[in-house]
């Protein structure tokens, strides 16, 4: 039943620390990336190997962290915080620079603390707030040319147009082959589950991108094989769960296997570690401004206040990947003290309940203790979808006969 | 209610009532004779709270009576709810904005500033004959209106739970964010989906690390600022020019200078010549919107600078300051300690970062204001990267002969909490001043524990 690349990937993800070691021996490279807009075209034009930072779901590297960055700081960057000061996670280990963004002030704090204490070399690419104006744009254009400059000065080289345009090519490609696997993901009689594509998408913020794109495209063909036609519908008695609110990165998979353990069927997300960054990326020009502008331009991260909720980007892309995946609820995930999605857990929760798409929240971090009281709610939660969509089905029946 | 009241002595009022007159916004003028009444038969039935002798929350039974300034700040602070009242009775415009930023645009464009301290005060002064537990239990209740709307970990909320609710006037909620808390964006944010449709929106974006020292992100940030006088022009119904904003710039610079010689003479005595509460009124007159009135707070911080100036040269000690007191530093987030029971303890707090860092950051007045004021902006030390804050905190901590350096940080707060070991370790390893890390319960009654922490380092020290 398993998509076999699926277990080369695996195999593969396992081999890549190595593959780093050996890569770094020969003089090349390797950029730590965290954030949530940072161009990561440019750093592999730029020759560099681009590896994201983002690790979850370990308590004792969140408390950790919280020697260096105080308890108050969301569970997320302290647990980043607290790896780099045991330095034993091999990615971090085989991290040359680290570049990180101003989307989150968290983000950007963790920036600070981690070139203070651990002596890294760090490069910020600063973000508007005001995102959506003409002069915000400007102002990012500058900044992203700044940003180039800072690691083009740590490449030795400059920037190369025709390699920014074939980093641009492969990531375009990147992007595209997981838009068409993810729609498997979500059909009746799925071969591939949810789970499975986000792992897939985690393992390309490791993999060489090359090869991750073979892998991509092999996997989308067993897919194609296997299921010609998939269709976005229910399976008899699923429940369909759309996964919202702070990311969930490697290594926390508690609210996740939560959501299955009680039957749930998750079919969405749009979640900065899940699908959410590879859609709408619209690069117009290849220049480090274009490409930044172009991930500026995609459904804007909750960190980045919009002061009308009519026309929110966020909630509308939020809706529409709802329909799109025929979910019929959302478990809203804020981790502890990530304001940006915690701030908007009831504005979205009441926004959704006009169109009748009932939303859990759940507040948690990365310690176990909280494992049961969150079973207990998201059971209920499945359960409620359940029951609803069963009455949802007899009433259809009836109408039709 | 059987609770002892402050009542300031008579023995005082004559030498009181030579003192200069408040002059405020628009032209009208008090007369110290009506500042003593007011502080003496009005304000105790008024605001109970404000005279109960409760050193829990810093009101002792004494106080600094022969300092008149410190009479004219109380009164200042005492009227403030009914003066906002009255000035929107008469159609002023006013605009909700961030802690630790300078007003000058809104005093160009004939706005009131308040940042969200005021905003409470001005919230907390339309109940009368409140006792202090009163008082604070309302002040949660109003709190959990926001936190439910919201989130239970926000520190800052934007004023939504006074401005949705429909308690105060406020016609504009523009802060310069993300200047020291991304807070105060999502507190911003989240009016959008409040009942009062007609209060106006905006960010005037403050971008972050490095950006004083390039031209494109002065630049932006100047444009915010034109973009903020657009939108507190569309509320007034005026037309703020560029020669608006210098002048306000100067008459705001003219207060900036005040504050930081006034700082300065302070510094310079060998005893302090005000208690710890004293000195931060004063010294924060310097910004001009302490009081949401620029003209009153600089009439008022004219007549301290003379009133120092005078202690300072006869060796007069502050009120109920001990002697010898252990000097301390205060630093961090939006929050200070209790300056009485430290005193009490045989400390004296001599200077804080927070209200003193867009104090001391004097504007340009040749050239384009508005890229003049964007740049001093960006400069605000407070704002800079955790080497360059703690060199010019350390800075500040030398010129107040500081013996002890507390960080202290509000309960979620994570934006100046995540920075507070290292900026503490530079403080620590560049003076080998003793230093220590503190987080405030939010909206709470000062804590005793936090004051048992305080007097042991005091002791310590
Ligand atoms: S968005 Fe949330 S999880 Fe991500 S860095 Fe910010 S506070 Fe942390
Ligand atoms: S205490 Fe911190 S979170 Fe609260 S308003 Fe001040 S800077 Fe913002």
């Amino acid at each position: 039943m398993s998509v076999k690349t699926l277990d080369v990937i695996r195999k593969r993800l396992e081999e890549r620390p190595d593959e780093l070691r050996r890569a770094r021996e020969n003089g090349l490279k390797v950029v730590g990336w965290v954030g949530y807009n940072v161009p990561e075209e440019i750093i592999h034009a730029l020759g560099f190997i681009p590896v994201r930072i983002a690790v979850g779901g370990d308590d004792r590297l969140v408390e950790i962290g919280a020697r260096y960055a105080s308890s108050k700081t969301c569970v997320f960057i302290r647990e980043i915080v607290g790896a780099f000061a045991e330095n034993k996670d091999p990615y971090i280990q085989q991290t040359d620079i680290l570049a990180f963004d101003a989307t989150c002030l968290q983000n950007y704090r963790a920036a600070e603390v981690i070139e203070y204490f651990f002596k890294k070399d760090v490069v910020v690419l600063a973000v508007p707030r005001n995102f959506h104006l003409d002069e915000a744009k400007e102002y990012f254009a500058h900044e992203a040319n700044e940003f180039t400059r800072l690691l083009e000065e740590r490449a030795g080289a400059p920037l190369d147009s025709a390699r920014l345009a074939e980093s641009v090519a492969l990531y375009n490609d990147i992007r595209k082959t997981l838009k068409s696997i993810y729609t498997f993901q979500a059909s009746k009689n799925n071969v591939i589950s949810w789970e499975e594509v986000y792992d897939l998408i985690q393992a390309g913020e490791l993999l060489d991108k090359r090869e991750y794109l073979s892998l991509l495209t092999q996997t989308l063909d067993e897919l194609k094989e296997r299921q010609h036609y998939p269709v976005i519908a229910s399976d008899d008695g699923d429940s369909r769960i759309f996964l919202s609110g702070s990311l969930i990165p490697r290594g926390d998979r508690k609210l996740i296997s939560i959501i299955k353990s009680v039957g749930g069927r998750i079919v969405g997300d749009d979640l900065w570690s899940g699908i959410l960054p590879h859609l709408d990326l619209d690069i117009k020009e290849i220049s480090p401004a274009g490409v930044a502008l172009g991930y500026l331009n995609r459904t804007p991260h909750a960190a980045l206040p919009y002061l009308d909720l009519e026309s929110d980007r966020r909630l509308k892309k939020l809706q529409e990947c709802l329909s799109q995946f025929k979910a019929q609820g959302v478990i809203y995930h804020t981790l502890r003290y990530c304001d940006p999605f915690t701030f908007k857990a009831k504005e979205t929760k009441n926004v959704l309940a006009k169109s009748g798409i009932p939303l859990l929240e759940i507040h948690t971090e990365y310690a176990g203790s909280d494992y049961e009281a969150m079973k207990t709610r998201v059971e209920a939660f499945v359960e409620m979808i359940k029951i609803k969509s069963e009455i949802a089905e007899e009433q259809s029946v009836l109408v039709d006969a | 209610m059987g609770k002892q009241l402050f009542r300031y002595s008579e023995a005082n009022k004559e030498k009181f009532l030579e003192s200069d007159n408040i002059t405020f916004n628009d032209g009208s003028t008090v007369s110290p004779e009506e500042i003593w009444h007011y502080l003496t038969e009005e304000a105790p039935v008024k605001y109970p709270s404000a005279f109960e002798v409760n050193l829990y929350q810093g009101n002792r039974g004494s106080r600094d009576e022969t300092l008149p300034t410190s009479l004219k700040t109380r009164y200042l602070g005492l009227t403030f709810s009914a003066r906002m009242e009255k000035a929107k009775d008469n159609g002023k415009s006013i605009a909700f904005i961030q802690g630790g930023q300078a007003v000058d645009p809104y005093t160009a464009a004939d706005t009131i500033a308040l940042r969200p301290g005021l905003v409470n005060q001005w919230n907390n002064g339309l109940e009368y004959g409140n006792d202090i537990n009163k008082e604070n239990l309302r002040r949660k209740k109003s709190k959990e209106k926001a936190f439910h709307d919201m989130s239970f970990e926000a520190c800052q909320t934007g004023g939504y739970e006074h401005v949705q609710a429909g308690d105060l006037r406020i016609d504009v909620i523009a802060p310069y964010t993300v200047l020291r808390c991304s807070d105060i964006s999502y507190g911003v944010e989240a009016h959008r989906h409040g009942p009062k449709k007609n209060v106006k929106l905006l960010n005037v974006d403050y971008p972050l690390r490095y950006q004083a020292d390039k031209p494109w992100a002065i630049e932006y940030f100047a444009q915010n600022l034109r973009r903020l006088v657009n939108t507190l022009d569309e509320v007034t119904g005026r037309k703020t020019s560029e020669d608006d904003l210098l002048k306000a710039i100067k008459l705001h610079n003219t207060g900036r200078r005040l504050g930081t010689e006034l700082a300065e003479l302070w510094w310079s005595a060998d005893v302090p010549p005000t208690n710890s509460d004293d000195r931060a009124s004063m010294v924060s007159l310097g910004n001009l919107e302490v009081h949401g009135d620029v003209q009153a707070s600089l009439s008022v911080l004219k007549e301290a600078k003379k009133f120092i100036a005078e202690r300072v040269k006869n060796g007069v000690k502050g009120h109920a300051v001990a002697d010898n007191p252990k000097r301390l530093f205060i630093l961090g987030s939006c929050v200070g300690i209790n300056g009485s029971r430290s005193e009490d303890a045989g400390a004296i707090v001599v200077g804080r970062d927070d209200q003193w860092s867009h104090c001391s950051s004097l504007v340009e007045e040749e050239g384009d204001p508005y890229y003049n004021l964007a740049k001093a902006t960006l400069e605000y030390p407070y704002e800079q990267s955790i080497e360059k804050r703690a060199q010019w905190t350390i800075e500040q901590i030398k010129k107040s002969r500081a013996d002890g350096v507390i960080f202290i940080h509000n309960w979620g707060c994570n934006t100046q909490a995540a920075i507070s070991r290292p900026i503490v370790d530079i403080i620590k390893r560049e003076t080998g001043i003793p230093t220590y890390i503190h987080e405030r319960d939010l909206h709470g009654l000062r804590d005793e524990q936090e004051q048992n922490r305080v007097n042991a380092f005091v002791e310590m020290l």
